[in-house]
């Protein structure tokens, strides 16, 4: 099949969206199998789509309207797209099982189109080789965000994504002023034309624009000052977009941050703006840890979890290196397994006991034991545990910071991780030594997703060498940007 | 010295910005970023200005020389479409404050919720 | 005092920001020619696209993926819109009946109003506007018989109905484009069967532009009154 054929990533949950009006009159059962039939296909497309990527070695450029970059857009899919377009197809696909259990709340139709156009909404923001195109994509997802965010429709949810909306709002101004200013130098709003031509523009003109368009994109990559609304919505939304949102949501923000921050490097005063992302990464980790131990709230508590170990990855980001990048990426893969296995298990916890509260937890080994298995492994990946997945991408992380030389970025990585372990022990305590309970019934699908998950956090951290090297392969495409330049078949329009 | 349209845009933005800092009602807050976007918009319609040009639509004499640049002119079509679409969930977002709390003050909404 | 103080923080913020603001765009000259991609657009957009409206042209179809984004963008507010405030029972409360010169403007300009949206979106590629404005003035025809009459309301299924076989037009163009042209969608209408080569300056012309535009009014207008009709009913208790 012809590489153009990768269009379908985006046509086909935009078309099955538009479709949901037509069928709504079947029920609920049957919308949900529909997503969950949509995101089957999404995710063999984009199982193709890696195959097809990794197999030749060559990105796959889809050419919009057949308009050559920097005239047309142009999505590229290279190493890094191809496999988390993979992983969001993945999670997606899964989170649809878990709707039949976890969403109840009316009206079933919308949330099934909401639900297609975040996985959409991401997509597109890992997919887009066009930096205007990212900022649709980037409202795609926000937008749906803040609806999914408020979908209970309880005051507390009402309050969250409101939050949301206003940072989201402030931040998305932010980045197309950066837009702006950018285009206004540049003339081109192509990524590639921008990286060829970012060497010859006023650097005040582009240190400024890059600082904005890395703010914007801090409210969806939860990068510190911009983050509050964070644990608010992860514990507000619907279990299964909790799952998404942590699992790629925040990953396309950050991939985007990357991109951007990447294809400017060769601005002068490039490393200013780099020194401000390092202060936000590690501020962003400091703050989320001692926040997640105050919490009662298991959902909320994995929530901060999540945001501190984004922070790690802004900084893997952040370093400048190539083995920072590679680390990062590596990072992000591993923290999306697990996330979505922890916030699968508490979620299912909360809709069979009524709540994520700690209290519902004493005794779960007992009343839930595949699930408390789960959990527990999760827990142990995610403080970094030996032979776990996220011990290696922590401890790569380490060695690329140490290699920049910034030794006291090291140490707060270790510190994170022993205020990391105690929560997460205390939790793992609550579930297997206290409280006693009754045995409740599991349902298979979702034991054996979790049980899947939890055997790949066991194999990649057994045998971490295939996933590092599709990591290191995947991070090359986001830092040698001479490659990305020649990639994209820019026609000659000025430069 | 900067041009009066960049001085008004980034103007825009401030006030824009005070008032989502500042108010306190929900409803003046999203008057406050719809302000911002009116801001960013002016902004990147004054970055496609070029003296002497008029509108990019090529008829009537109007060769490819006398207009300006059609980009941003399109972007910013796109960011109000984009605008609509968030005022238009944030008010539903508020009507559902409203609802549960009856009121819009942001300070009595985290007060009630304890 | 904390509010002053509050109110003083958030001023000095705000200087702060814009100095930088102002900083940046000094390195942007204003009013003079920066274009690249731009002068490409106008130096082609004839031949190219067959519309005389570059911005149009830009839009639709050099960079229709944003459209389509932005049309999804809409769809998605109308949806979470529809999900936010759905009830079981949501009627219209409203009690005042509108005065006599509301209710007999409203009789005589309904169909004028939305005939002109037609025009708008319809002659998108030669004139300013296109679907967006078009779909607008659309919905600004039902808004009007909302304010009229208090028992007025929008075919709201009917309306969903349409919303999502029009959003499923667009992405079935795009992917005919795909089939015939090979790229996802190209303008096959004018670049394929050449219709309209003669034309340019007149309705026929402009390739698949008029055709998104029908279909992005159509849409923009049933979204924008699924809104308002949304936000105008309330949960009622029998």
């Amino acid at each position: 099949m012809n590489g153009q054929y990768a269009s379908l990533l985006i046509a086909i949950p935009l078309l099955s969206a538009f479709f949901v009006p037509l069928i709504k009159g079947l029920g609920k059962r049957a919308i949900k199998s529909y997503v969950l039939m949509i995101t089957a296909i999404q995710t063999g497309i984009a199982a193709w789509v890696f195959k097809e990527v990794y197999s030749t070695g060559k990105p796959i450029i889809v050419i919009a309207g057949g308009w050559k970059p920097p005239v047309g857009i142009n999505l590229y899919i290279g190493y890094f797209a191809a496999l988390f377009i993979l992983i969001v197809a993945v999670v997606s696909f899964l989170m649809a099982v878990f709707n039949f259990k976890a969403v109840t709340i009316e009206p079933i139709d919308k949330y099934a189109m909401l639900f297609l156009l975040l996985m959409l909404g991401a997509t597109g923001m890992i997919a887009t080789g066009d930096i205007f195109n990212l900022f649709v994509f980037m409202e795609i997802t926000a937008i749906t965000a803040y609806a999914l965010t408020a979908y209970n429709k309880t005051g507390e949810a009402a309050e969250a994504s409101l939050k949301y909306m206003i940072l989201g709002g402030i931040g998305s101004s932010f980045f197309l002023i950066g837009v702006a200013l950018i285009y206004g130098a540049t003339g081109t709003l192509n990524m590639a034309q921008i990286a060829q031509l970012a060497g010859h523009i006023n650097p005040t003109v582009a240190q400024v624009g890059l600082a904005l368009i890395i703010f914007g994109l801090a409210v969806e990559a939860e990068l510190f000052p911009l983050n509050a609304w964070a644990p608010d919505a992860y514990q507000a939304a619907p279990h299964p977009v909790t799952a998404m949102f942590s699992a790629f949501v925040v990953k396309a923000g950050l991939y985007a941050m990357a991109r951007v921050l990447y294809l400017m490097s060769s601005v002068g005063t490039w490393h200013n703006v780099l020194k401000l992302l390092v202060v936000m990464a590690t501020l962003t980790v400091v703050v989320a840890e001692f926040s997640a131990l105050r919490q009662r709230n298991v959902k909320r508590m994995i929530a901060y979890s999540s945001i501190s170990q984004v922070g790690l990855i802004a900084l893997a980001f952040a370093l400048g290196t190539q083995a920072g990048v590679d680390a990062g990426v590596f990072q992000m893969v591993n923290h999306a397994i697990i996330k979505v296995l922890l916030f699968l298990g508490v979620g299912y916890v909360a809709v069979q006991l009524g709540g994520a509260d700690i209290e519902n937890f004493r005794g779960l080994g007992r009343k839930m034991p595949a699930t408390a298995f789960g959990i527990t492994i999760g827990a142990m990946a995610a403080v970094g545990v030996p032979l776990f997945n996220i011990f290696w991408s922590k401890l790569r992380i380490i060695l690329a910071t140490l290699q920049v030389g910034y030794t006291w970025a090291a140490f707060l990585v270790l510190a994170a991780s022993v205020v990391e372990a105690v929560y997460y022990f205390r939790l793992v305590h609550a579930i297997w030594f206290e409280g006693e309970g009754e045995r409740v019934g599991e349902s298979v699908p979702l034991v054996i997703i979790m049980i899947a998950l939890a055997i790949l956090v066991i194999a990649i951290g057994i045998y971490p060498n295939y996933a590092w090297s599709i990591s290191q392969k995947a991070g090359a495409d986001i830092f040698n940007v001479a490659q990305y330049i020649k990639n994209v078949p820019l026609m000659g329009v000025g430069a | 010295m900067i041009s009066v349209y960049y001085f008004g845009s980034i103007a825009l933005v401030l006030i824009g910005l005070y008032g989502v800092l500042v108010k306190k009602n929900v409803l003046k807050m999203l008057i406050g970023l719809s302000i911002m976007e009116t801001g960013v918009n002016l902004l990147l319609i004054s970055i496609g200005y070029i003296y002497g040009r008029s509108a990019p639509i090529l008829s009537e004499g109007i060769g490819p020389n006398q207009a300006v640049d059609p980009i941003p002119q399109a972007l910013v079509l796109t960011a109000i479409v984009i605008g609509v679409a968030t005022t238009a969930m944030a008010l539903s977002v508020a009507i559902i404050l409203y609802q549960r709390y009856g009121t819009l003050n942001v300070e009595e909404i985290r007060r009630l919720r304890g | 005092m904390v509010s002053i103080l509050k109110r003083g923080l958030a001023i000095i913020i705000l200087l702060v920001i814009g100095y930088w603001l102002a900083q940046g765009l000094s390195g942007v000259p204003f009013g003079q020619d920066k274009m690249l991609v731009g002068q490409y657009y106008l130096n082609h957009v004839k031949q190219q696209t067959g519309a005389v409206n570059a911005v149009t042209a830009v839009v639709v179809n050099y960079r229709g993926f944003d459209t389509l984004g932005e049309v999804t963008v809409l769809f998605i507010a109308s949806t979470g819109v529809g999900a936010l405030l759905w009830g079981k029972n949501r009627k219209r409360t409203a009690r005042t009946e509108g005065s006599v010169v509301l209710t007999t403007g409203t009789r005589l300009l309904v169909p004028f109003v939305i005939l002109f949206g037609a025009y708008i979106f319809i002659h998108g590629h030669l004139t300013p506007g296109g679907g967006f404005p078009g779909g607008a003035t659309i919905a600004t025809a039902f808004l009007l018989l909302y304010m009229a009459f208090t028992m007025y309301e929008i075919p709201y299924k009917a309306f969903e109905k349409t919303e999502g076989i029009v959003g499923m037009g667009y992405v079935v163009v795009g992917l005919i484009g795909l089939a015939i042209g090979g790229y996802f969608l190209f303008d096959w209408i004018w670049q394929t069967w050449g219709w309209g080569h003669n034309n340019i300056g007149r309705l026929f012309s402009g390739g698949f532009i008029p055709v998104i535009y029908t279909i992005i009014g159509i849409k923009v207008g049933t979204e924008l009154s699924g809104i308002i009709d949304n936000m105008l009913k309330e949960e009622v208790k029998e």
